[in-house]
Formats: C-alpha cells, sequence, structure tokens
C-alpha cells in the first residue's frame, strides 16, 4: 500500500481546499469537551495548530450519519375549495444529506460506522436517509499513538491502528503524518492533497508510534465464548440487578456511544402542516420499551442495562464481531462510574461458573 | 398567525374564569376601550397555571404574559390564588437568569366587578411591552462562546486524609447489617480517583467501604428505587440533605431509612484531576493527606491541594455534616457561617446583561445531547420513570433538537425542582457535555430563599414552599404596572 | 375532526368593529376547520338551529362559536350542539364582543384578534374530548347551622317541605340576635313575640332535630353526601331529665357572672337558661364561672334539682349525621369596637352598643325595660346614638356600611322617647340610608314626630366629666358638617352604631365547609347577582347576615330562598357532576401525594393500586380548579376540559416563531 507524507500545515492546507466542496467535520473543543462539529473554510484557514483538530472527542462521530433529529418529511396541504374537508397534500423530503469528509475520527469512530450500517444499509429494508449521509462521507481516521485507561479496543478485536470503517487511514509521528487511502473514495480525497509518498524511516516511525499505543492497551481479555455466556445470563435478573445497583439508568452511555442506533419518531404539526422526526433514544430509558398498554418488559435498570451489553456483546451482530467498539466513551462519561468491562467480566465470568457446575 | 407588524405585540393573557376573565367582560360591557394587543386565555383558576406556560409562552416568542386572578382571599376555589401568587412570584424573580426581561411577565389581581382595573391593568402592561419592544429571539442572539468560569476560593479547608472514624463506621454498618436490606456506600471504582456507588450486603462488602473526597456520587438518589425495604446509607452533609427531603415529600419513609453520617471534608472534581494528568497517564494509586492528594499515574507523582481540584460545591459548602443521621461517627466537620454561595456559572451569569445569558445559554444548549443524566441523577427528580422529556405528553416538548426544546427541557427540570432542589449540583456533574445546568436550579433556590426564607433539605418538619401558602405573604408585595 | 366556525355580528354589536365575514373566511384556512360562516344572531331560535342543521349538513362533530362572552352563552351553545348529537363539550367559544368589539374601534385589529381568538379556540377544541357527567344519590337531609331568624327560616321551610332538618346552634338557644332585640323597625312590634311561635315551631316540629349548645367539628364528603361531625359541648346537665323549672339557678350562688344573652349588662349566674322563652328551655352550667367545676366546692344545684339532671362529669359529646346539603346561617358579631379611643375605648361605661341598648329596653331584659344606665342606674334625659362606629371608615380599614344601624338607631330614638317623655336623643350620622318599605317615612318620624336631633357629622370624642350636681356627663364633641361648626352635647347615655362582621368563627367554619370568606368574615356568594345564595362549593348554600349585612326581612327571605335552592336539589332522584373535574392518569401517577397537599377540597385520595399509591380524584367533591394539574411534575393530573395539552395548544396557537 502506498503511503504519503504531510506536514501539520500541508494537512491543514488539504482539508482546507478540501472544505470548498465538502463538510468537513472534526473534532472541535467547547469549553472542556470535544465534539466532532463542521469546520467552515475560513476557520481552516485560520487554524494555526493541527493538533486542534487531533484531539479526542467526548462524543462519538455518528451524528453524521445519523443526526440527533432528522425530519423525515414534511407534510404541506391546501384545502380543495369546492370541499374543505378534501386536501391537496404534498410530501416533502427533505434532502438531509451533503458530502461530508470525516476527519480525525479513531479507528473506534469508523469501526462504529460498520455497526450503524448493520441495521440501517444491511437489513431487509435499506434506510434512505442512513444511505444518503453514509454515501456521501468520506472517512479519515487518525490512528492512535495512545490509549487512555479507559479504551478497550483490544478486547473487542480492534487495535489502535484498525483500518476497518476507514476511508483514509493515518498516523501522528515526528514532523507530520504518514497518511494510506484504504477505499476508492479515500483514493481520489487524498489525491486531492497531493503528498508526497512515505519514506521507510516515516513507515517505520508509524509501525513505532502504533506499537506504542497498543503497548498501552489493557491486558488482553481472557474472556472466552463472550456472545454466549453474557446470553446465558438472560434471565438471571438477580446479577443484572446487583450488577447495575450504581447505574443512574441516565443513558448519557447510549448518546455517546458510536454503536448505539436506536431512535424514536414523533409526529408534529396537524392535518395542513407536519413532519416526522427521528430522533436518538436508548435503551436505557425506560420509555424506550414502554407499551401502549402501559406494560413494561423492562422496567428496571437491571433489565434495560442488560439489553446494552446484550446488544453489544451477544445479539444482533454480524460477521463475529462485537456491536461495540471499545472507544471507551460510556466508562468516561458515566455518572455512577460504571465500567462496562467490569460488568462484561462479571457475565461471562459467572456463566462459566455456572457452566462448571 | 402574526400580531398586526408594529402595530402589536404578541401578549398572552391567563386570566381565571371567575374573577378576571369576568373582570375583562365587564370592561368590555362598559365599552372600556384598550390596546388590541392582548389574547386572553381562559383558565379555572390562576391556580391552574403551572408557571411553564409562561415560560413556553415567553420561550416561544411572547412579548409579555400577563396573569390575572380573583383578589387573594377571593378566590372561587377558597385557596388557588394564593398558591398562584408564590409561584408566579419566584417565576418572575427566575426570569433574569435566562435573559427573560422579567417585566415582560406581570401577574395581577381583578375582580369581576372591576372593569375599570381591568381596562387600567391592560393598557398599562400594553403600553410598558410596547416600550420594552418585541423580545430577543433565541433564534437570533448571538451564542455567547468560550465561556470561562473562575475558580471559587474554598471558604473552609478542604482535606482528603483517610477518615479516622471509618473503621468505626464499617463495624457499625456490620453491626446494622442483619436488619437491613443493603447500605449504599462508595468502594474504589475501575481506578483510584473513580469510587462507585454500591450496595453493601455483606460485612466482605462492607470492608469495600471507603470514606474520602472521591465518593462524589449522592446516593440519596438511590434510596426510593429501594422504597419499601430497610435500607441503610452513608450520607455527605449534601446527600443528607436530600435524604431530608425525599423524607419531607413522603418518597421514603423514615422507619426504612438508617443513615450512616461521618463529617465530610469536600470532594474532588475528577476531571480537575484528569486535567493535570497526560491523558493516556493511568492511575496507579492515589494516596491522601492533609490538604492534597498524590496520584501516582504512569510511573509520575503529581501533587494535587485540593484547593485546585475540589468540586465547586464542596468549595462553598455550609452543611458539611450529615443534617439528619441515625449514626453520626467522628468529629463533626467545622461548618462555616454563611449563606450557601453561588456557583462559578451562578456568578458568571450574575455578571451578564440580559441578552448575553440568553446568549450563554444558547451557546450551552446547542451542546446538549438530550441524554436527560441531568435528570436521572437528580435525586429530587420524582417522575423518574415517567418524565414528560420522554413521555411528551403533555406535549411540552417536542423531539426537535434546537436549543429553544433543549432549554425548555432544563426550565421544566428547574421549576419542579424549585423549592425542594438541596443544591447537591449532581445534574451539573452527571452532564458528560458540562453544561452547567445546575445554576438554573441555585437561581430558583436563592430566589426561594429571598422570598420564603426557605432552604430544602434542612428541616423534616418543612413544606416546600410551593406546595403551601400564607394568607398575607411577607415577601411578596403586589407590585405596580 | 371537522370544525364548523359561526361568527355572530350580534346585530351591530360585533359587526359595527369587527369584519366578520372576514374572521369566517380566514378561519376556513385553519386546520380541519370545513364550515365557516357568520350569522346575525346566533343565539336566537334562528342562529341556533342553523348550527344544528350546519352540523348535519357537514357532518360536524366541533363547533366554535365566535361571539359573546362564554360566561353569557357558553351554556346555551352547549345545549345547541348536544341538540343536534354532538358532545356539548366539544364545543369552544371566541369572545370576540367583550373582548374585542366593544373594547376597540381599529377594525383591522379586531379582525385580525379576532380571527385569531378563533384560532386559539378551534386549536383548543381540536384537543377537547368528550365529557360525561357522571350520576350519584342524595341523602335528603339538610344540615342548617345556625338558630338565629333566617336559619330557623330555612330549617322550617325545609321540614314544611318534607325535609329532614338537622340544626346546629351554637349557644344554648336559638333565636339568634332577634331575640335580643326589644321591637322591630319600622313596625314597632315586639321582636321575641314575633319570633317565639318561629321557634316554639322548630322545637315542636318532627322533622327538625336541634342540637343547640353544638359546633361543627368537621364536615366532610360532596353535594348530596355530607358526612358533618358535630361537637355536643358538655352542659352538665342532662337536657332528657332538665325540665326547665329554674330552682337551680336561684339557688346557684355564683350570681356575679357577665351574662352573654344581655350582651354583658347584668350578671347572671353560673348555671342558667339564657332568656325566658330560649328554645330548648333547658339549663346549662358554664364551667369557667361555676364554683363546683373550677374549685369542686359546692354542688348545690345538684342538690335542689328536683329530677337529678346535674352532671358535673358530663363530657363533650361527637355525633355523626348525614346530610345531602348545608345552608349556614351563623350570623354576625359587632366588631371590636373597643379599639377605636373617640368613643372611649370602651372604658367609659355609660357609653353602650346598639344591642346592649336594646337589652336595656327589653322587658326581659336586666332592668326590665327601664332604660337605667349601666353606671349608677339613673334614667337618662340626653342620649346621644352615634352611627358608623366601624362602618364605612377607611381609615380602619371597615370601609363597607353595615346596613340596618340607621334603621334601628331610629327606632331606639323613639323607643327612647316612649321611654322617657322628657328625654332628648341626638344622632351623629353621615347619611341615612332607609331604602326598604316604609323605612324612609320610618326615620322621618322619629325627626319629625319624636324630634330627635340629627346632627350629620362624626364625633371625635367623648369626655366623661362630673356635673355640678355631682352626676357623671359625656361630653360628645363632634362636628356639624352641614353647618359647618363644632357641636358638643352633654351626654346621660350614648349608643353606638357598632359596624358588623362575619360572626366569630366564621373564617374557620367557612375552611371547615371549603367556601371562600372575605376579609370581613362574611361567606362568599357564588354569583353577586344572580346566585346570591349559592356557594362555590355545591350544596352549601348561605342564608342571613354570614353572607352580607342585611335586616331580618331580608334575612328571613333569604332563609327561604336557600330552602327552596335545598328543596330543588332534593327534588332530582339523582345528582350530576360537572365533569370538568380532575382525573387521574394512573400509570404516570407515582403517588408523590403533592397533589393531596394542595387540593382545596380534598378531593384527591391516595389509594393503593397493586401495592403502588396512587391518587384518585373524587369525582363529586372535585371542583375543577386545576391546582393539581398545575402541581403534578409529570402531568398524571389533568383538569379536563383545561388539560395542559388543551392549555398547550393554546399558548402554541399564539406562541409559536
Amino acid at each position: 500500500m502506498s503511503t504519503f507524507f504531510a506536514t501539520p500545515s500541508a494537512l491543514l492546507g488539504w482539508l482546507k481546499s478540501v472544505s470548498s466542496d465538502n463538510r468537513v467535520v472534526a473534532p472541535k473543543k467547547k469549553g472542556s469537551v470535544v465534539l466532532f462539529k463542521p469546520w467552515t473554510t475560513e476557520e481552516l484557514g485560520a487554524c494555526q495548530d493541527a493538533s486542534e483538530l487531533l484531539i479526542r472527542s467526548t462524543m462519538s462521530a455518528k451524528e453524521v450519519v445519523f443526526p440527533k433529529c432528522e425530519t423525515l418529511y414534511e407534510l404541506k396541504a391546501t384545502k380543495d375549495p369546492s370541499d374543505l374537508s378534501k386536501l391537496h397534500q404534498e410530501l416533502i423530503v427533505p434532502n438531509n444529506a451533503t458530502a461530508t469528509v470525516l476527519f480525525g475520527a479513531r479507528p473506534c469512530d469508523a469501526r462504529g460506522f460498520l455497526c450503524l450500517d448493520m441495521p440501517y444499509l444491511q437489513g431487509p429494508v435499506v434506510d434512505p436517509y442512513y444511505k444518503a449521509h453514509r454515501d456521501a462521507l468520506v472517512i479519515v481516521t487518525q490512528a492512535c499513538s495512545n490509549a487512555l485507561p479507559t479504551c478497550f479496543c483490544n478486547w473487542i478485536g480492534s487495535n489502535p491502528a484498525d483500518e476497518k470503517g476507514s476511508d483514509i487511514i493515518f498516523t501522528p509521528i515526528e514532523g507530520g503524518f504518514v497518511l494510506s487511502a484504504l477505499t476508492e473514495k479515500g483514493t481520489a480525497l487524498l489525491a486531492k492533497g497531493g503528498f508526497d509518498a512515505a519514506d521507510d524511516a516515516k513507515n517505520t516511525a508509524v509501525s513505532e508510534a502504533q506499537a506504542k499505543a497498543k503497548s498501552q492497551l489493557p491486558a488482553e481479555s481472557t474472556l472466552k465464548d463472550i456472545p454466549q455466556k453474557v446470553y446465558a445470563r438472560f434471565n438471571d435478573e438477580a446479577f443484572w440487578n446487583k450488577e447495575i445497583e450504581k447505574c443512574l439508568s441516565c443513558g448519557a452511555c447510549t448518546f455517546l456511544c458510536p454503536t448505539c442506533q436506536c431512535f424514536t419518531m414523533t409526529d408534529k404539526g396537524n392535518q395542513l402542516d407536519g413532519k416526522r422526526m427521528r430522533s436518538w433514544d436508548g435503551c436505557m430509558a425506560s420509555h424506550f420499551t414502554l407499551e401502549a398498554s402501559g406494560h413494561n418488559p423492562r422496567p428496571s435498570r437491571g433489565m434495560r442495562y442488560r439489553n446494552r451489553l446484550g446488544h453489544k456483546f451477544s445479539y444482533g451482530r454480524k460477521d463475529g464481531d462485537f456491536s461495540c467498539v471499545g472507544c471507551g466513551r460510556c466508562i468516561r462519561s458515566c455518572p455512577a462510574h460504571l465500567d462496562i468491562r467490569t460488568v462484561l467480566s462479571n457475565a461471562c465470568e459467572g456463566a462459566q461458573k455456572k457452566g462448571e457446575e | 398567525m402574526s400580531v398586526l407588524d408594529d402595530k402589536e405585540r404578541r401578549i398572552v393573557g391567563f386570566l381565571c374564569n371567575w374573577c378576571s376573565y369576568g373582570g375583562a367582560d365587564t370592561a368590555g360591557t362598559a365599552r372600556a376601550n384598550q390596546p388590541t394587543d392582548l389574547r386572553i386565555i381562559r383558565v379555572p383558576c390562576s391556580g391552574r397555571v403551572n408557571p411553564l406556560f409562561i415560560l413556553k409562552a415567553l420561550m416561544n416568542g411572547a412579548d409579555g404574559v400577563l396573569v390575572s386572578g380573583c383578589h387573594p382571599r377571593d378566590c372561587h376555589y377558597a385557596l388557588g390564588n394564593f398558591y398562584a401568587r408564590r409561584r408566579l412570584e419566584t417565576l418572575k424573580e427566575f426570569l433574569p437568569i435566562i435573559g427573560i426581561n422579567p417585566e415582560r411577565f406581570h401577574y395581577t389581581w381583578v375582580s369581576a366587578s372591576e372593569g375599570q382595573r381591568w381596562q387600567e391593568v391592560v393598557t398599562k402592561f400594553t403600553d410598558h411591552i410596547h416600550k420594552l419592544g418585541a423580545a430577543p429571539k433565541w433564534s437570533e442572539v448571538p451564542a455567547l462562546k468560550d465561556v470561562k468560569f473562575d475558580l471559587v476560593d474554598a471558604i473552609r479547608p478542604l482535606g482528603c486524609g483517610t477518615h479516622p472514624a471509618l473503621a468505626e463506621l464499617k463495624a457499625e454498618i456490620k453491626k446494622a447489617l442483619p436488619d437491613l436490606h443493603g447500605v449504599l456506600g462508595w468502594r474504589k471504582g475501575y481506578d483510584a480517583i473513580h469510587a462507585e456507588p454500591f450496595l453493601m450486603q455483606t460485612e466482605a462488602e462492607v470492608d469495600e467501604l471507603i470514606w474520602g473526597p472521591f465518593n462524589v456520587q449522592n446516593l440519596a438518589n438511590f434510596l426510593p428505587k429501594h422504597a419499601g425495604k430497610k435500607i441503610g446509607v452513608v450520607v455527605k452533609g449534601c446527600d443528607s440533605k436530600n435524604v431530608v427531603e425525599l423524607l419531607v415529600e413522603k418518597l421514603i419513609k423514615r422507619e426504612d431509612v438508617t443513615i450512616f453520617g461521618i463529617g465530610c471534608n469536600g470532594t474532588v472534581d475528577y476531571k480537575r484531576i484528569l486535567a493535570k494528568l497526560p491523558e493516556d497517564a493511568v492511575i496507579e494509586s492515589v494516596v491522601g493527606g492533609g490538604s492534597g492528594v498524590k496520584v501516582t499515574a504512569s510511573g509520575k507523582e503529581y501533587d494535587m491541594p485540593m484547593a485546585e481540584i475540589a468540586q465547586d460545591k464542596c468549595r462553598l459548602c455550609v452543611k458539611p455534616n450529615a443534617v439528619i443521621s441515625d449514626v453520626f461517627l467522628g468529629k463533626p466537620t467545622i461548618e462555616p457561617e454563611c449563606e450557601d454561595g453561588r456557583l462559578p456559572a451562578l456568578r458568571f451569569l450574575d455578571t451578564l446583561t440580559l441578552e448575553e445569558r440568553m446568549g450563554f445559554w444558547k451557546g450551552q444548549m446547542e451542546h446538549c445531547i438530550r441524554c436527560y443524566a441531568c435528570r436521572s441523577a437528580c435525586p429530587q427528580c420524582v417522575c423518574r420513570d415517567f418524565c414528560v422529556s420522554d413521555s411528551r405528553d403533555p406535549e411540552w416538548l417536542t423531539q426537535e433538537d434546537s436549543v429553544e426544546q433543549k432549554m425548555f427541557f432544563q426550565l421544566i427540570h428547574a421549576q419542579h425542582l424549585a423549592g425542594r432542589c438541596t443544591g447537591c449540583a449532581e445534574c451539573e456533574r452527571a452532564c458528560p457535555m458540562d453544561i452547567p445546568v445546575f445554576a438554573l436550579k441555585q437561581q430558583f433556590g436563592r430566589m426561594i430563599k429571598k422570598i420564603f426564607g426557605y432552604s430544602a433539605g434542612l428541616d423534616l418538619e418543612s413544606m416546600p414552599p410551593l406546595l403551601g401558602y400564607e394568607l398575607e405573604e411577607a415577601n411578596i408585595k403586589e407590585r405596580d404596572l | 375532526m371537522r370544525i364548523g366556525i359561526f361568527v355572530c355580528h350580534c346585530g351591530s354589536n360585533i359587526e359595527a368593529t369587527v369584519n366578520t365575514a372576514a374572521v369566517a373566511k380566514k378561519s376556513l384556512e385553519y386546520p380541519d376547520v370545513v364550515f365557516a360562516t357568520d350569522t346575525m344572531y346566533t343565539c336566537s331560535e334562528p342562529g341556533q338551529d342553523s348550527i344544528v342543521e350546519a352540523i348535519k349538513e357537514h357532518q360536524l362533530d366541533g363547533v366554535v362559536v365566535a361571539s359573546c362572552s362564554p360566561r353569557m352563552h357558553e351554556a346555551t351553545f352547549r345545549r345547541t350542539v348536544q341538540r343536534a348529537g354532538i358532545n356539548p363539550y366539544m364545543f369552544e367559544m371566541a369572545n370576540i364582543r367583550e373582548h374585542v368589539s366593544w373594547i376597540g374601534k381599529d377594525k383591522d385589529a379586531n379582525t385580525n384578534k379576532s380571527a385569531e381568538l378563533v384560532l386559539l379556540a378551534s386549536e383548543k377544541l381540536r384537543n377537547n374530548r368528550p365529557l360525561f357527567p357522571q350520576q350519584f344519590d342524595v341523602t335528603k337531609r339538610v344540615l342548617v347551622i345556625g338558630g338565629g331568624v333566617a336559619g330557623i327560616q330555612a330549617a322550617l321551610d325545609c321540614a314544611d317541605g318534607g325535609i329532614d332538618v338537622v340544626m346546629v346552634e351554637k349557644t344554648a338557644t336559638i333565636g339568634g340576635k332577634m331575640a335580643k332585640l326589644d321591637k322591630t323597625f319600622p313596625t314597632i312590634d315586639c321582636s321575641s313575640c314575633v319570633l317565639s311561635p318561629k321557634t316554639v315551631d322548630v322545637s315542636q316540629n318532627e322533622k327538625i332535630t336541634l342540637h343547640a349548645y353544638s359546633e361543627i367539628e368537621s364536615i366532610s364528603g360532596f353535594v348530596g353526601n355530607f358526612t358533618v361531625k358535630i361537637r355536643k359541648k358538655s352542659t352538665y346537665v342532662d337536657w332528657t331529665l332538665c325540665t326547665g323549672c329554674g330552682s337551680c339557678i336561684e339557688k346557684c350562688p355564683s350570681k356575679k357572672n357577665p351574662d352573654a344573652f344581655n350582651e354583658g349588662i347584668g350578671t347572671t349566674t353560673a348555671i342558667n337558661i339564657p332568656y325566658p322563652q330560649a328554645i330548648p328551655k333547658k339549663a346549662t352550667i358554664y364551667a369557667d364561672v361555676c364554683r363546683k367545676l373550677r374549685d369542686g366546692k359546692c354542688g348545690v344545684c345538684a342538690k335542689v334539682c328536683p329530677t337529678g339532671a346535674i352532671k358535673y362529669d358530663m363530657v363533650d359529646e361527637i355525633i355523626e349525621e348525614q346530610v345531602g346539603a348545608v345552608i349556614t346561617a351563623t350570623g354576625y358579631d359587632q366588631m371590636d369596637w373597643t379599639q377605636l379611643g373617640e368613643y372611649g375605648a370602651g372604658k367609659l361605661p355609660d357609653v353602650v352598643t346598639g344591642l346592649q341598648y336594646e337589652r336595656l329596653l327589653s322587658a326581659s331584659g336586666p332592668t326590665e325595660g327601664h332604660i337605667k344606665r349601666p353606671s349608677d342606674g339613673l334614667e337618662p334625659k340626653s342620649v346621644v346614638f352615634i352611627q358608623c362606629v366601624g362602618s364605612r371608615d377607611k381609615s380602619i380599614g371597615r370601609p363597607y356600611c353595615s346596613g340596618f344601624c340607621c334603621m334601628y338607631t331610629a327606632k331606639q330614638a323613639i323607643l327612647t322617647k316612649d321611654h322617657v317623655p322628657e328625654s332628648q336623643s341626638y344622632v351623629f350620622y353621615m347619611d341615612i340610608r332607609a331604602p326598604g318599605k316604609m323605612y324612609d317615612e320610618f326615620t322621618r318620624r322619629a325627626m319629625e314626630e319624636y324630634g330627635t336631633e340629627y346632627i350629620r357629622g362624626r364625633v371625635s370624642t367623648i369626655q366623661p366629666h362630673i356635673r355640678p350636681d355631682g352626676v357623671v356627663g359625656y361630653m360628645v364633641r363632634g362636628a356639624d358638617t352641614l353647618l359647618g361648626q363644632p357641636v358638643e352635647i352633654d351626654a346621660d347615655l350614648v349608643v353606638l352604631a357598632v359596624g358588623v362582621e362575619g360572626a366569630q368563627g366564621a373564617a374557620q367554619l367557612a375552611e371547615k365547609l371549603r367556601i371562600s370568606y372575605d376579609q370581613y368574615g362574611f361567606f362568599m356568594e357564588s354569583h353577586p347577582k344572580l346566585k346570591p345564595v349559592e356557594t362555590n362549593t355545591a350544596g352549601v348554600y348561605l342564608a342571613g347576615v354570614c353572607q352580607g349585612v342585611k335586616d331580618i326581612p331580608t334575612s328571613v327571605s333569604q332563609g327561604s330562598a336557600a330552602a327552596a335552592k335545598v328543596m330543588a336539589l332534593f327534588s332530582k332522584p339523582k345528582l350530576q357532576s360537572d365533569p370538568q373535574i380532575a382525573f387521574v392518569d394512573i400509570k404516570r401517577c407515582i403517588g408523590c401525594g403533592k397533589c393531596i397537599t394542595v387540593c382545596p377540597y380534598q378531593a384527591i385520595k391516595e389509594v393503593s393500586f397493586r401495592g403502588a399509591p396512587k391518587a384518585e380524584v373524587v369525582g363529586t367533591v372535585c371542583q375543577g380548579c386545576g391546582l393539581c394539574n398545575a402541581t403534578c411534575p409529570q402531568g398524571a393530573i389533568q383538569v379536563a376540559h383545561f388539560t395542559d395539552n388543551q392549555l398547550l395548544a393554546e399558548v402554541n396557537a399564539l406562541c409559536q416563531f
């Protein structure tokens, strides 16, 4: 694979030129938190320090394909003057998608999009809204050169330089960045940079940086048969309730998660002027499973968390991959300091013990 | 629909059916000429007017809102306007913090016979709103960016040594354990600075209990989840206020809860600790002692004085000891003799103009992801799984990802907590987007204190002021227009 | 929905300043509106018929009428739409007359505003739901609180109508204030002679159960089904045995006690019967002055009682009565005039109140009908009457007129002349209020035939002084505002027409009854003009001065009116409750009880549903104020027809930018 080298200013220049016909979304600091936000051409032009775009984001990047709230259609109607109860209706389906370059996603973020693809693109029905966003997206991933104490991508079969899901991947090294394109989209975008090929020394530096990050990750998981063991816990309510005692069921984890994909749909307006919206929802919210009768099949925090862990590690998966990318955001931002790794280990180890008996 | 451009302002009136609506009718019958701006919504009683209707109108762009009911003591329903008076006054005092000019909201009393008075009220209020001009719109106000708050100095010495009474506490809990479903406490979480709440049910679990600067979570939050069971809880001063408030509101029973207290010397804002470390540093150990902690991370040692890492609320805490307890161990922490202080966000907001405040909240709410962790972390959020944010029935909120909708949720939360919030600030700590949402509750809190001399969570015999009334309110004076 | 809009011209009342056709046309643009028209007089018969026709022709399921105030015609139009088969609550009114056409002349602005008010109504209507009243049984017994003339009249009328009556009187006898009066104006009839046939009727009527010397402990329930707890205060005399012979009274050694019936003029014994014609004519021991009960030493009455009725160990008894309606006739008391320094602050013995003077005039009073002033028994030759003592005086927070003082003062001046022909009466007055039948003639008689001197002005001081003959006189100084000069009269006796206020304890009773009262202790009627007998609590009615000052004939009329209301209520086999009341969504209720705390009617109770506490509304008690609705954080309790979503729809119709 050919690799290219870019200095920080060359990288910024490339992004600036890309921004002329793309929405460039990259990490942006907002007070004490970091979000994936659009950078305008002017902002990129004014940026003196590329490292501003390289910081880790508090939020995942999923908003670029799965907005917090998306209008699915608007309904406009006029009354027929001859019979006012007859309506001339017009359905307006907005085109919400714009060509987007997501810059500075991490390998875990990029992998997260593959999880989102499962329900929206690979199910029996292709979601046109998601597909439009997804088709318009090019993902430029930054390989991690370090790991946070809460990172655990190695547990789910990934690594700090995982290429899965990315169109371009780059690694920061001394003096600049080594980039390589992984897909056709990526090749085309990278070509606009006009970067020089990276030499061997630089490629070696890349390997070293990636090795360093790897070394900072926690020990490889020794858990075996995770999907089966988590599933075996399904009816063990006492386990979930005990494990989740500290959980507030707030759902910050699901909203920050790069793979949480659930939504709710609501209608607003009236027969003449209305719209249907799709917005984020999460299994940690009680209302998520509330049935019209008033019955709630997941009435407790434990039952809700069981679904979160189950969906990540046991069911609804493809090709043996987990629906968790090990980014650790849910751990970092949890007000109760709940660690999904601990719950997973306890679920599996306990299950193992049960099996042994 | 819109008001007649440049001729009218959007003014909404909520009038009780029996007195003020009748007064407006009387004015009409007397052909008492009035400005045309006002649009009247008829309600049974001024007590029916949830302050959120007023906030909704103002958030949605009303230039003025007028509420009018029967004169106090003349209420058709005997008491409705007494409650209304307290709620509306509190709301009026609250408004400036979100950048809404409180003069845009007026409440008054007009009887069915006072047609002339009604004419005066409408005329004066309309004139006043015309003088104030169009209300600033959330969509048009520039968002205030890059807000930084100053660190507040602590009003008391903060410490972080191992508490001498911890062993004794564990012994007491073990003694009580056989009669209890469990005891809520904290233990070391996934690293040394992240403590996690847990339920102690065995002696071995009791040995895991920690006490110190990392016990940040408010365990009172978990008590209603165990309602009906005998449960113990270890509390800091702030947590104990929520226990009191839960008892006052009869959400838990006194006989069901055993309260263990130790004097608190302050807790940390672990984000402040993390900010002092490289992002990939792995915390290996933390040793507390005197006025600071020594953090060992990735083989390096860092000295961090509590003065730099303590939570804001702890810096200003005046109730470090449990206000209610069954078992209190060790020496109580010295309590500073002063009022509750303003947290940095409120201090900052107080320095801003009305429009800047609106811009401030706009800038903050742009980041809100609507996870509602603020709500879930709140020990006084009684609706729990039935929150209107999720049910959208009543439809106070839509799912639109707009600043107005997100802000309105915060207003609902703050208004529901008015007179009930104890100031634990867990809402703010829980926010993954670091939005200072507690400032809204603190604004309500200080206005409640100002009007009713009341602070929530201190007295088991007290009644939250917005659930009560006095025939004559000492600190509520009827305002002239 | 299919909504029809009817915009009323109201002749020219609306049409003159609102383009109703434009309003109707505009409203066709609103969601769910399929029909709109403007009509001349919507409330007229053809107007109503056109609504019925339109409902049928256009299959409307909701109607908005834009016309006058709903306080005027909401009930009318609800019946109209019901006639056409629509639930009466699927109807809204836009008030474009009182709130638009009559208060502004700018036709464009009025038209725009009217169109918006129609939108407001139609947006609310889109959120309306059909509502249905509940039916429930009625206990056909009535409680009458207070045994004055108004209460007596109400009780007798109800009993005549075949209704069982429970009468509760605070003092040991019925008769009230009227029993204390010597004569009544303008006929100079003997008051007790007029009254006693009625009091005797009460005691003898089988339909009436009288609880004298009793008070209301609590009232719960709702119209048709009240449960009343009555405290029968201990009289220390078994009234079933007492024959009213009076032996005990003769022998009682504790004789120097102030006589409440005689308004503190004269003294009485610790065991007594208030007055000769008292009903019931039974003795009562007043524990605070009884030597036996206070000090344990005496017991004379027990020794002399021929029937052994004296029971020193008697205690208060609480009894319970079930009634379907309540008439309150608790009357009045005089305001505390002793706070007024200009009249001697109650320290001058010969400055008496009008009621005290009645007792001095009365043949059954302490002076046996001879006017003797309290200090030295002197027959007064110069009597000064002062009107408006604590009435019509904003400076002391008493702005209202006490109504009957002008008349009884004239009466007392006449009677004074009758008793003491050589006497001279003076009346200090502000205005003479004599609007009743034969009233003005009566006051003129006092002036013209009896030579009473009327001086228009207020009194500034009453100074006692010793006359040359050693007799104490009272120098009354004031101003004659007609002549504009100071006046000074040396009086032997001064009579004050003291202003009245609601009876002591009225406020506490009002709270038990959950009715409103004003700052003077008068109960609030439901409507000052059209519902003067009803209160805002269904099934509770008002009679007499408890509602506002009035004289005897008006009190009697109101007593009869209240009785008529009760009989009308009881004439229905079942009652219907207003469906505009609170209801609980049990799924959403978390049982926090905040609604129960704030409900002014105790209409919400906590119930257990599958082990969880939940709020439940007692539909017949709820008045629909919506306080609970504004209090419930999660909106689990909603007041029908004014739900959060209905009001939000209105707010959103107006403010959606």
